[in-house]
């Protein structure tokens, strides 16, 4: 079952660029995909069509068969998104208050609040930090918590735009395991990115976009000798002619 | 940072921290108020039993008062204000200026008295979470006509919420501009512009992203309301606060 379905969908900004331009795409419930391209190629403003952040200009957008601007709520409801700046993305003034944010403007009881702010910090393992000033996190608690905002919504598909940016080490093995974590959990992922290095091992769908448009979309290992023709680096597992390895091995 | 970090929040479970936010902002307007018309037993005594409670709740009143600084070079100029400016039998005369022993008395009693304000306000923010002064300002605010009680919560939430993020950024433009030597610059409107403008773009471009966060998370006006609860507790801090006022006066 297609949980996202978009036709001949183009976005034209009001300075007259073409943001993308007649994508059509669907996607699977429980898919893993990724979508690859270079700054600019429109992999954002895809997304932002995902839950009503952006309108089309021409085209359909629809999520579990209804049209994202018939009920644009329901889109906010559905899909989650990580922005690139988790920082940006926080807006309680405790980690409590930011995973309550969303629950609350869903107009749930009180009650029905709390218990969805402790399973969401609970899965993303901050329930100890609930009381602590989200800009006191280190940067992987911060996206740790933006995650934990999303999930208090109870999404079906979690939009993540480069979650690794200008994160070390550790915290993109953190970042990746929840994501696998939710994966396995039944959720659709989307993850865009410019490096696949980090997550394609875990990818069952590769998404290369240039110019505004879909340039190839297929498994991974089918794909991969095209990347670098769109700006993308091959991943070096790749390049030596092994499979792809996980970041968490 | 460090600036924003002990003037805030600290969790705890003292009988302070639990006691409902719009008696303690009650209690705080009546004893800034009482507190603006006492004198030195007065004064005494509520500093004392304000230690006492900042004690008892082991609130770090040291780096609070590190962070307040420039307060109390602020506070410095009003006692010199006061001490020069208060005619009576000079104790020390030189030239055009007269100090005398009401005048120290009086700057020390209106310093005293602002210091005293500002820990009471120092008591209250670390002992009160943001969402609770949000809730208590809301329902403060309910029944004022044409003020959108909902929104000014919000605003106020957002502020406290991106203050530090905007001071931190403000951090890093002063040293990115120090890096590159800007200090060689003496021009100070120069300096204030290559400052202050990317600054503000930068703050304004995080406004941006703060809006597509929100919207993504189904932001609405109409949201879950703040949960306030007043109990026997609340009631009885506010008559001891009441009979204190009253106490203090009388003395």
């Amino acid at each position: 079952m297609n949980i996202i379905e978009i036709e001949n969908l183009s976005h034209r900004f009001a300075d007259g660029t073409l943001g993308v331009d007649n994508i059509s795409l669907n996607i699977r419930q429980g898919s893993f995909v990724v979508i690859a391209g270079l700054n600019g190629s429109g992999k954002t403003t895809l997304l932002r069509h995902l839950n009503g952040l952006l309108l089309p200009t021409s085209g359909t957008v629809r999520l579990a068969g209804i049209s994202v601007e018939r009920n644009l709520l329901q889109a906010r409801q559905l899909v989650g998104m990580m922005f690139q700046d988790a920082d940006s993305q926080i807006v309680g003034e405790t980690v409590y208050e930011d995973v309550a944010f969303g629950p609350e403007n869903l107009r749930l009881e009180r009650d029905m609040v709390q218990n969805r702010v402790l399973m969401a910090l609970r899965a993303v393992g901050l329930s100890t930090l609930a009381h602590q000033r989200p800009h006191l996190l280190s940067g992987g608690e911060k996206r740790r918590l933006a995650i934990a905002g999303i999930l208090a919504m109870e999404p079906r598909v979690i939009v993540f735009d480069e979650p690794f940016s200008s994160m070390d080490y550790p915290g993109i093995k953190q970042i990746l395991q929840q994501i696998l974590v939710l994966h396995r959990s039944g959720h659709t992922i989307i993850v865009t990115t410019h490096d696949l290095e980090k997550i394609i091992a875990h990818a069952d769908r590769l998404i290369l976009m240039h110019g505004g448009k879909i340039v190839r979309d297929g498994k991974p290992a089918e794909i991969m000798a095209d990347v670098e023709a769109f700006g993308v680096r091959k991943p070096c597992t790749f390049r030596m002619g092994l499979a792809a390895e996980s970041w968490l091995n | 940072m460090a600036e924003l970090t002990a003037f805030s929040y600290i969790a705890g479970h003292s009988t302070l921290h639990r006691i409902d936010p719009r008696f303690k902002i009650i209690s705080i307007i009546f004893l800034s108020l009482v507190s603006l018309n006492l004198y030195l037993r007065g004064l005494g005594l509520l500093t004392v039993l304000l230690l006492g409670v900042i004690f008892y709740a082991r609130l770090p009143l040291a780096s609070g008062f590190k962070e307040l600084r420039y307060f109390l070079i602020l506070l410095l100029l009003i006692f010199v204000a006061r001490v020069l400016s208060t005619d009576e039998t000079p104790l020390i005369y030189l030239k055009y200026i007269t100090i005398s022993i009401p005048g120290i008395t009086n700057g020390i009693l209106v310093c005293w008295r602002l210091v005293l304000i500002v820990i009471l306000g120092f008591v209250f923010i670390s002992t009160t979470p943001p969402s609770a002064i949000k809730a208590a300002v809301q329902w403060f605010l309910k029944p004022v006509p044409f003020i959108p009680e909902k929104k000014v919560a919000l605003m106020m939430g957002l502020i406290m919420r991106f203050m530090p993020v905007i001071l931190d950024q403000a951090r890093e433009t002063a040293q990115a501009q120090k890096a590159r030597a800007v200090e060689n610059r003496k021009n100070p409107v120069y300096r204030l512009s290559k400052f202050g403008f990317p600054l503000i773009r930068r703050t304004f471009e995080r406004a941006d992203d703060l809006v597509a966060a929100m919207e993504a998370r189904a932001f609405t006006e109409h949201r879950t309301d703040p949960e306030l609860t007043a109990g026997k507790k609340d009631w009885v801090a506010l008559m001891v606060v009441c009979c204190l006022c009253v106490f203090v006066t009388i003395l």
